[in-house]
């Protein structure tokens, strides 16, 4: 089991490697085939007082004046030894911009990620258990009308309703103004958190109910389902002792996938919520052409999903016990 | 996608407008502990004089040698007295002796050096090249030595605020520290900034002590300000006619302008080094830079477009010291602009409502960036001006990039500039280089121009310098104005609008530039708290 775990381990790392190495090729590519000039939007209105000469002295700060390849290659060893660079819209170390930033984005995300998980699974088992009941047909029109909505749009109607019309809920920021974070109380955290990620819940739980809906209505069709029914056990007792166990590896499996979505939902949010987190820094990065901010982010993501996906491939071995068995025969 | 975005993003600022929810409170109004300011986004890359913070507006943390009163006459701040050697090249500049910081150590001529010094190499928006070396001579005298005589280096003995060379490195424009009115306390990027008086300031204390400057996008600020959560909020003129309540409106005059750039060059097949194409036939004849001019009505754009708030404008630098008052003239008469064109050889045969000349017809496309919508108003409004005068004018949406790189020099575009130095004008227009970029992209170029512009910059005082700025401008023979060149036809100057709490008297506003930065604080030390 330790040498499977480690073994495991290793191939995961030796292909997070690649990953990241491929991503970062290829997002270094795209980036400086953008028709934005970097040197124009951090002069932005300042244009007209900016000389050639400084203009060469901006490009020398921050290496521009060097072919791509050679600052590939110089970013590239950067990384390598773990330095992501100088972000050039913040002027600082672009690990602690997107630490920084992260930090406020996690909360989001969790919250968000979380909820729309349970919530998701918990509509999913009722409508699949309940096949074509109302229960199901409402749970499905609502899935499907969030699945084709956007989330800066249920963003926006909740914003008009709950902040400005009824006052409920704050416009802006992650807590109230004037108070620092120490003195801002985890309510006051929450309430301000509340929108954004209700936001993002609401539209995350389209799929994974949609997902855990077919797994339910196929094992409710199962022969050992069947059988449960002959031998008398009730739709509550199926669901709970031979369905639920069926549905959460797939389940599971989406879920920890969805976080690459989350990751792009969050953006939206937090732009329409202006909630100061990753995401708006994010698009900061890409129209204002801050090359070692947005490759930083795309590789920090890029972790981040891969590590969600691993923890997903961790917890099928706690979760069900064949894979359980088929590893330890191996070993 | 994007478009969408931006429409609902419209669309909700309307209804947040009109939705309102009355929370302010009433009877008594007490100064309160703060102040809360949207008025504009953060310095993203901090507050670091060296790499341009304050460069438009003020840099409230720091001081400066000098600075402007509300008239924008230049008076000492940080300066006693300041001197510009018979060489023009340089400057000594002697220093209060009891400045100090805000964390109470004191300021001494070795820190206005250093400042100097390090923003010249800093990379950032200042363009200090021509400073060859600052150097402290003793505590509190300093000598900034030139490359080459300009006067206009005067701004930055303006808008350079002087930070302390013991703190200054990576990381200081995240915790800044300076001499000026304020200091910072906290910084929640993204979010909220909160300022406190700084205690060792030398000047007038500021009677407001604490502020929050709160970075929220427009809609979000507005909202807030309708639940009676800000005193002072920047808005676009588009939106400074409703009610807010609890608030008053205050305008301020200002030399951010829109005008059009004519290429004034014929289309010979030439192109920059970059292989941008410049010239055009239309535009490259004066009478149709001249008629264009004179059948605009500016007084209605600035009724139309901007809401009233603004004025009409009839040179790049309206009202400032170095203005020169005699090139204004009476627009809003395409008459005047038919005899132009007619005496010019442009007339209509083929009666299709265009005039031609030597089968050139008199057609252009005016260029705006597509996400303005001021811009785009501007040029809509001005084609439909030019038409009864036999002028085809095609307005069209672009994005900065492909005006920049395919557009500048061969189509009008519309264009923002005003600045409180003259630099700026010198660079509209003298005579450019290979590669001007939005410099003079019409590549407008006038020899006797050309000579007051840089006679003017050589000049031995700022105040030598008026009368030729002036000259360049028209010097009753020549120049870049109407009645000369006319390079440009510039069209409105803005107003920028603010609500500000009723209680809040925030004394004089200078006239403010084109830009960023939060110039509605200039005068923060003379803001006053009316109610009791």
């Amino acid at each position: 089991m330790h040498l499977n775990l480690t073994k495991f381990l290793l191939a995961k790392t030796m292909r997070l490697v690649l990953l990241v190495a491929g991503v970062a090729t290829l997002s270094f590519v795209l980036v400086s085939h953008s028709p934005i000039d970097p040197v124009d939007a951090y002069v932005g209105a300042a244009i007209m007082k900016i000389s050639p000469e400084q203009r060469q002295v901006i490009i020398a700060r921050w290496g521009l004046d060097r072919p791509p390849l050679t600052r590939f290659a110089r970013w590239a060893a950067q990384l390598a030894r773990g330095d992501l660079g100088v972000s050039t819209i913040f002027n600082e170390p672009v690990t602690s911009v997107i630490a920084k930033r992260f930090v406020t984005s996690l909360w989001l995300m969790a919250l968000a990620w979380s909820f729309s998980g349970l919530l998701g699974f918990v509509l999913g088992l009722i409508a699949g258990a309940r096949e074509d009941s109302p229960a199901d047909r409402l749970i499905r029109l609502y899935a499907y009308t969030m699945a084709a909505t956007p989330t800066f749009w249920v963003g926006m109607m909740l914003l008009m309703i709950f902040s400005v019309y009824l006052g409920w809920t704050p416009v802006c920021s992650a807590w109230p103004p004037g108070l620092s974070i120490e003195q801002a109380t985890l309510g006051q955290r929450l309430h301000h958190l509340l929108l954004p990620a209700v936001t993002l819940s609401l539209i995350g739980v389209a799929q994974i109910t949609l997902h855990t809906r077919q797994k339910t209505v196929e094992a409710m069709h199962s022969d050992y389902a069947i059988f449960a029914r002959a031998q008398g056990e009730s739709t509550v007792g199926i669901v709970c002792r031979q369905v639920l166990r069926n549905v959460a590896l797939p389940a599971l499996t989406l879920q920890f996938a969805s976080l690459g979505e989350l990751f792009g939902g969050a953006v939206l949010a937090e732009q329409v919520f202006s909630y100061p987190g990753l995401g708006r820094a994010t698009v900061e990065a890409g129209i204002r052409g801050d090359v070692p901010l947005l490759l930083g982010i795309v590789l920090f993501s890029t972790v981040f999903v891969f590590t969600g996906n691993t923890l997903a491939d961790l917890l099928y071995q706690v979760v069900d016990p064949r894979m359980r068995e088929g590893q330890g025969g191996t070993a | 996608m994007q478009t969408i975005r931006l429409t609902i993003c419209m669309g909700l600022c309307v209804l947040l407008l009109a939705a309102g929810c009355g929370r302010q409170q009433q009877e008594s109004h007490p100064l309160p502990a703060s102040l809360t300011l949207a008025v504009g986004g953060e310095n993203p890359e901090g507050y670091d004089p060296t790499l341009g913070w304050g460069s438009y507006g003020n840099p409230l943390f720091h001081s400066t040698l000098l600075r402007r009163d509300a008239d924008l006459n230049i008076v000492p701040d940080l300066a006693a007295t300041w001197h510009l050697a018979t060489d023009r090249l340089t400057w000594t500049v002697t220093i209060r002796p009891d400045v100090v910081f805000a964390d109470g150590s004191p300021l001494t001529a070795r820190d206005v050096a250093y400042t100097f010094n390090t923003a010249a190499v800093a990379g950032g928006v200042l363009d200090l090249a021509n400073l060859e070396k600052a150097e402290a001579l003793n505590d509190i005298t300093v000598q900034l030595r030139l490359k080459q005589p300009d006067i206009t280096f005067i701004h930055y003995l303006i808008t350079l605020g002087i930070v302390p060379e013991r703190l200054h490195g990576p990381g200081y424009g995240r915790r800044p520290v300076g001499s000026g009115p304020y200091k910072l306390v906290r910084w929640d990027e993204g979010q909220q900034m909160v300022v406190e008086a700084n205690p060792y300031y030398y000047g007038v204390q500021p009677a407001i002590k604490r502020l929050i400057f709160l970075f929220a996008g427009e809609d979000a600020a507005l909202a807030a300000a309708r639940a009676g959560k800000i005193d002072v909020l920047s808005v676009p003129s588009s939106l400074a006619t409703r009610e807010i309540p609890g608030m008053k409106l205050h305008v301020v005059k200002s030399v951010d302008n829109r005008g059009l750039m004519f290429p004034c060059v014929p289309d010979t097949g030439d192109k920059t080094p970059h292989g941008l194409v410049v010239g055009n036939d239309v535009t490259a004849d004066v009478a149709i830079r001249r008629a264009v001019n004179f059948a605009i009505n500016r007084q209605a754009l600035v009724d139309g477009v901007l809401n009233g708030f603004g004025r009409p404008a009839f040179g790049p630098v309206d009202d400032l010291p170095w203005d020169n008052q005699a090139i204004r003239f009476k627009d809003n008469d395409a008459e005047k602009a038919g005899i132009i064109l007619t005496q010019a050889g442009w007339l209509d045969v083929d009666g299709d409502g265009v005039r031609e000349k030597d089968g050139i017809k008199a057609e252009f496309t005016i260029v705006y960036n597509a996400t303005d919508s001021l811009r785009q108003g501007l040029a809509l409004a001005v084609a439909d001006m030019l038409r009864p005068v036999g002028i085809r004018a095609m307005p069209r949406g672009e994005n900065w990039d492909r005006i920049k790189n395919e557009l500048v020099h061969s189509t009008v575009v519309v264009f923002g500039f005003g600045g409180h130095s003259p630099l700026e004008m010198y660079k509209l227009f003298h005579s450019p280089g290979p590669e001007p970029s939005y410099w003079n992209g019409g590549f407008y170029t006038n020899g006797v121009v050309d000579g007051y512009l840089d006679q003017a910059r050589a000049a031995s005082s700022f105040a030598d310098a008026i009368p030729l700025w002036q000259k360049a401008q028209w010097d009753g023979q020549t120049g870049f104005a109407v009645a000369g060149d006319a390079p440009w036809a510039w069209l409105v100057n803005l107003d920028h609008t603010y609500y500000i709490n009723q209680c809040l008297d925030v004394g004089r506003s200078q006239m403010e530039p084109h830009g960023h930065g939060w110039p509605i604080t200039a005068n923060i030390n003379e803001w006053q708290w009316t109610c009791e």
